[in-house]
C-alpha cells in the first residue's frame, strides 16, 4: 500500500534532481541563483544650455561584449530629440533641439552586468597605418626607440612603453638628441598622442579609449587611457601613471577609437557628471538577460520568456504549492485547526496587496459583522442559497466602503480590498458561525486563530524572494514540492495536538 | 518530552486521525458506499431488509410544496421527531413530544407554530443541515421514549450507544449521556459525556466529558460508571450485521435503547469519531490489529463475530 506512493516520490525527487542538474551543469546555471551578481547603476547627467538657442549633444554609451551586459537602459531627453547611432564599435547617443540659457536636463540610466570570467574572445586586431599627422622624421625617431623593445614579448613590450610615460627608458637610456626630441614630440601631440606612436613603432596594437573607472563614485570629467593589444586581450595603459593593467574588469569605456565620449557642438555648453554606484536588486535581471540571449530548448522555455508583467504572476503562483504543503503539514503533523485548505492560501495571496496587518484587521473585521450579521439571519430563516448571497452581497458592501474610505484618507491598502477573495470570506463566515453553533464559541475562535497564524506563514513564505527567485529559475522544484506533499499524504502517525488530546488513555496504564 | 507521550500513545495502541483517514477509512470505506450510510432514509430501508430494527418512518418530505402531504401525514400524530435525511452532529433535529390547540410542544417545552414547524422543514429540504449543503429531504420518524436505564445519569434528551465496527466485529463500545451542557442532545462535542462499554459484559466504566476524565454526571451527580446496559447481546448483533448491510468495513453505528421497542438502529456513520477512545481509555489501533490477525472462521457470521469480540476484548 505505501509503496506505490513511496516509488511516485522517489521518481518525481529524482526528476528534479536530474533537471536541475541538467541546467547547473551543461547550461552553466548557477548553483545559488540568489547570490547576487557584480551589478553597476550607470547614470549620466547632463544639463545643456546654449546661447545661440540650439544644441547638439553625443555622448557615448557603454557597449555590450559576452563580459559586460546592459541592462535596463532609461534615457529622458527633457525637451530634446534622441537618435542612437554607431560610429565603428561605439554606441553614440546624439541629443539635438532647441535649448535655452536655462538649459535641459538629459538623464541616462543603465545597469551594467559584469562577468569576470567571461573575457571577450576578440579577434586580434590589425596593424593600422601610421597616422597622417604624425611627420616622417618623428616616425622615424619613433622607430628607432621602439627598436630597444624587439626582442620581448608583447605583454612585456607594452609594460615597457608603459613606463616611458613616466620618464623611464631602462638601460640604456636613448640618446640625450632622441630624448629631447621625444620630449618635444610629446608636447606637440600629447601624452595619449605619443604613447600610441611609440605602440605602433613597436608593432603593437593599439586604440584610444575614453571612459570611467569602473568603480562607485561621481566624474565630472572622462578619463581617457590607451589600450593595446598583448595577443590575447586589451591591456589598459594609463597615461598619468605610466602603468599597464590587465584586467578589463576595472575601467568602463565609452568611446574606442580615438572618438570623444562627449562632443558638443551648435554653440552648447554643459555640465556633464557620470556616476557609478553597486547594484543590488538586479538578480532578477541578472538571470533575464542571460536566459533571454541563449537559444538553448529549456532556456528557451523558461519562465524569463515571459512578458514582464506576466511574470510577476508566476513568481507567486510557483509557491503556492509550498504554500499549501506548509497547510498540510500544520494540519495532518501538528493538528492546526484551519477552515479548509485553500482559504489560508487565498488569504495569503490577498494579503500581498493589502499587507499584512491591514488584511488580517479587515478580514476579522468583516469576519465579526458578517458572524453578527448572520446570527440575526438566523432568525428570519431564509434558504441556504440567498441566504448566502445576503452574506455576500455584505461582504461586497464591505470592501465597497472601506475602498472610499481608503480613498477618502489616502490610504491604499483599503482600496486593495477588493483583492481579498471574497468568495472565501463569505463562507469562512458561514463556517464560523456553524462551528459556532456546533461547538462553541471556543472552537470557532480557535479555528479562526490557526486560519489566520497559517495564513501568516504562508504569505511568509510566497513573500520570500530568494525563494521567489529559486522557483523562477528552476521550476522543476515544484516537482520536489509535490514528492514531500505525496510523502505528507502517507503519513499515518499521530497529530501533535493528538498527544495532547489522549493524553488520559495510556496515562495510567 | 514529546516522545515520551508518543510512546505512550504508541504503547496504548491509540488510533490518531491519520491512521484512520488512511489506513482504515480509505482502504475500507469504499466513496461509494458512503450515500447507504450518509442518507438515513437509504439507511433505514436497507436496516429493514436486514432485520435490524429502526424508528418508525411517518413521512418523507422532499418537496418543498408537500405541505399537503405533510398535514396528512401528522394528522393525529403528536410525538415525533423531525430529522434532516443527510444531517450530521444531530442538527436540524427537532423532536416534539406533544400537540396543542397552538402548535406542537418540543422535547426542551418550548413551543412551535405548525407555521415555524414547515419553515424547519423546508429549511432541512434546502440543505442548511446537509453534509455537503446539497437539497436534502426531511424525515418525520416516530419519537423515542428512551429506556429508564440511563435516567440516572442523563439530563433529558435521549442517550445513545455507539459501537465501533471494524470489518463486522465490534471493537469498542459507548454512551453518550446528555447534559445540561449538551442541550439534551448526545453529542460529545457539544458537552455530552461519554461512558465506555466494557464489550463483553455491557457495563459502563470510565467517562470522559470534553475530554477530561469525570466519574459521576455533572447535573444528576450520580457515578457514570456501573451501569448494566440491557439487551447488549442484541445490540451488538445489530451493530454486527451492519457490516453484511452496508460493506463498509470501518463504520460508528449510533443505536438507542426505546423503552417499548428496544434497541434501534439510528444511523452509521462511515467517519466515526476517535473520542472513544478517551471515554474507554483504551486505544483503538491495538484491537484492530487484534482482528486483523484473527482466524478467518471469526468472520463467517454476526454470531460469530460478536463472540469472538466479547471474549477477545474485555
Amino acid at each position: 500500500m505505501k509503496r506505490p506512493a513511496l516509488w511516485l516520490a522517489l521518481f518525481l525527487f529524482l526528476l528534479t534532481a536530474a533537471l536541475l542538474l541538467y541546467r547547473i551543469v551543461w547550461l552553466e546555471y548557477p548553483v545559488f541563483p540568489t547570490a547576487p551578481g557584480k551589478a553597476w547603476q550607470l547614470t549620466i547627467n547632463a544639463r545643456v544650455f546654449s546661447e545661440a538657442g540650439e544644441a547638439r549633444v553625443l555622448l557615448g554609451l557603454p557597449t555590450e561584449n559576452p563580459g559586460r551586459m546592459v541592462v535596463e537602459e532609461r534615457i529622458s531627453s527633457g525637451a530634446l530629440t534622441l537618435g542612437l547611432a554607431r560610429e565603428g564599435s561605439n554606441r553614440i547617443g546624439i541629443w539635438s533641439g532647441p535649448v535655452g540659457l536655462e538649459g535641459d536636463e538629459i538623464v541616462y540610466r543603465a545597469t551594467i552586468l559584469i562577468r569576470p570570467r567571461k573575457a571577450p574572445p576578440e579577434q586580434p586586431p590589425g596593424i593600422a597605418p601610421y597616422p597622417d599627422r604624425f611627420t616622417r622624421e618623428e616616425i622615424i625617431l619613433a622607430e628607432r626607440l621602439a627598436g630597444r623593445w624587439k626582442g620581448l614579448p608583447p605583454s612585456e613590450r607594452i609594460r615597457a612603453i608603459a613606463a616611458t610615460a613616466r620618464g623611464e627608458w631602462k638601460n640604456p637610456p636613448p640618446e640625450m638628441k632622441d630624448l629631447a626630441a621625444w620630449k618635444d614630440l610629446g608636447r606637440t601631440h600629447g601624452r595619449e598622442e605619443s604613447l600610441l606612436l611609440l605602440l605602433r613603432a613597436a608593432n603593437l596594437p593599439a586604440r584610444l579609449v575614453e571612459g570611467i573607472p569602473l568603480a562607485e563614485g561621481i566624474q565630472n570629467q572622462l578619463l581617457s587611457w590607451v589600450e593595446s593589444w598583448n595577443g590575447k586581450n586589451w591591456d589598459i595603459i594609463l597615461p598619468e601613471r605610466g602603468e599597464a593593467v590587465s584586467d578589463p574588469a576595472t575601467y568602463l569605456p565609452l568611446s574606442i577609437g580615438g572618438i570623444p565620449a562627449l562632443r558638443i557642438s551648435g554653440g552648447g555648453r554643459s555640465d556633464i557628471r557620470w556616476s557609478l554606484s553597486r547594484q543590488i536588486v538586479s538578480r532578477w535581471s541578472l538571470h533575464w538577460e542571460r536566459i533571454r540571449r541563449s537559444t538553448r530548448f529549456l532556456d528557451r522555455w523558461s519562465l524569463f520568456q515571459l512578458p514582464p508583467e506576466f511574470q510577476r504572476t508566476f513568481r507567486i503562483l510557483l509557491l503556492v504549492p509550498i504554500g499549501t504543503l506548509i497547510i498540510g503539514f500544520l494540519r495532518n503533523m501538528i493538528g492546526f485547526p484551519t477552515f479548509g485548505i485553500f482559504m489560508p492560501v487565498l488569504m495569503a495571496l490577498a494579503f500581498r496587496s493589502t499587507g499584512l496587518a491591514y488584511g488580517l484587521g479587515i478580514f476579522a473585521g468583516i469576519l465579526l459583522l458578517g458572524y453578527a450579521v448572520r446570527l440575526g439571519l438566523d432568525k428570519l430563516r431564509l434558504l441556504l442559497v440567498p441566504r448566502m448571497s445576503v452574506i455576500l452581497t455584505l461582504v461586497i458592501a464591505c470592501f465597497t466602503l472601506l475602498a472610499l474610505t481608503g480613498n477618502k484618507f489616502g490610504l491604499r491598502e483599503f482600496m486593495a480590498v477588493g483583492l481579498l477573495p471574497f468568495v472565501i470570506l463569505t463562507m469562512v463566515i458561514e463556517r464560523f458561525f456553524v462551528l459556532v453553533e456546533e461547538a462553541g464559541i471556543r472552537a470557532g475562535l480557535r479555528t479562526a486563530a490557526g486560519s489566520a497564524a497559517v495564513s501568516i506563514i504562508a504569505y511568509g513564505i510566497i513573500s520570500w524572494e530568494p525563494l521567489q527567485l529559486t522557483f523562477f529559475v528552476y521550476p522543476e522544484l515544484l516537482a520536489a514540492v509535490a514528492a514531500v506533499q505525496i510523502l505528507l499524504g502517507r503519513y499515518t502517525g499521530y497529530r501533535l495536538s493528538e498527544l495532547f488530546r489522549f493524553r488520559a488513555v495510556g496515562g495510567s496504564s | 518530552m514529546i516522545f515520551e507521550s508518543l510512546r505512550r500513545l504508541n504503547r496504548a495502541g491509540v488510533l490518531g486521525m491519520n491512521g484512520r483517514n488512511a489506513d482504515y477509512i480509505m482502504r475500507y470505506n469504499p466513496r461509494s458506499l458512503f450515500p447507504l450510510v450518509d442518507d438515513k432514509v437509504l439507511t433505514k430501508k436497507l436496516a429493514e431488509s436486514f432485520q435490524i430494527p429502526t424508528p418508525a418512518i411517518y413521512y418523507v418530505v422532499d418537496r418543498n410544496g408537500d405541505v399537503a402531504g405533510l398535514r396528512e401525514a401528522l394528522r393525529g400524530v403528536c410525538e415525533f421527531a423531525v430529522k434532516p435525511a443527510r444531517g450530521s452532529g444531530g442538527s436540524g433535529i427537532v423532536l416534539i413530544r406533544d400537540c396543542t390547540e397552538k402548535g406542537y410542544v418540543t422535547q426542551s417545552g418550548e413551543m412551535i407554530s405548525p407555521q415555524n414547524l414547515f419553515y424547519h422543514i423546508s429549511d432541512i429540504l434546502s440543505g442548511i443541515y446537509s453534509l455537503s449543503g446539497l437539497e436534502d429531504r426531511a424525515i418525520l420518524e416516530a419519537l423515542i421514549h428512551p429506556d429508564p436505564v440511563f435516567d440516572a445519569v442523563s439530563y433529558q434528551g435521549v442517550p445513545d450507544v455507539r459501537i465501533v465496527v471494524y470489518r463486522g466485529v465490534p471493537v469498542m463500545a459507548m454512551v453518550r449521556l446528555p447534559t445540561k451542557a449538551s442541550d439534551g442532545k448526545a453529542n460529545l462535542h457539544r458537552g455530552a459525556i461519554g461512558a465506555g462499554i466494557e464489550l463483553s459484559q455491557g457495563t459502563t466504566i470510565t467517562a470522559v466529558h470534553r475530554s477530561m476524565v469525570v466519574s459521576n454526571h455533572p447535573d444528576t451527580g450520580n457515578p457514570v460508571s456501573g451501569v448494566q446496559v440491557p439487551y447488549w447481546e442484541k445490540m451488538l448483533w445489530m451493530a454486527a450485521r451492519s457490516f453484511e448491510m452496508t460493506g463498509l468495513g470501518y463504520t460508528g453505528v449510533d443505536l438507542v435503547i426505546d423503552r417499548d421497542r428496544g434497541p434501534l438502529l439510528l444511523e452509521l456513520n462511515a467517519r466515526p469519531g476517535l473520542a472513544i477512545q478517551l471515554a474507554n481509555r483504551k486505544g483503538l489501533k491495538e484491537r484492530l490489529e487484534k482482528i486483523d490477525q484473527a482466524p478467518p472462521e471469526v468472520f463467517a457470521c454476526p454470531e460469530t463475530r460478536v463472540e469472538w469480540a466479547r471474549k477477545t476484548f474485555d
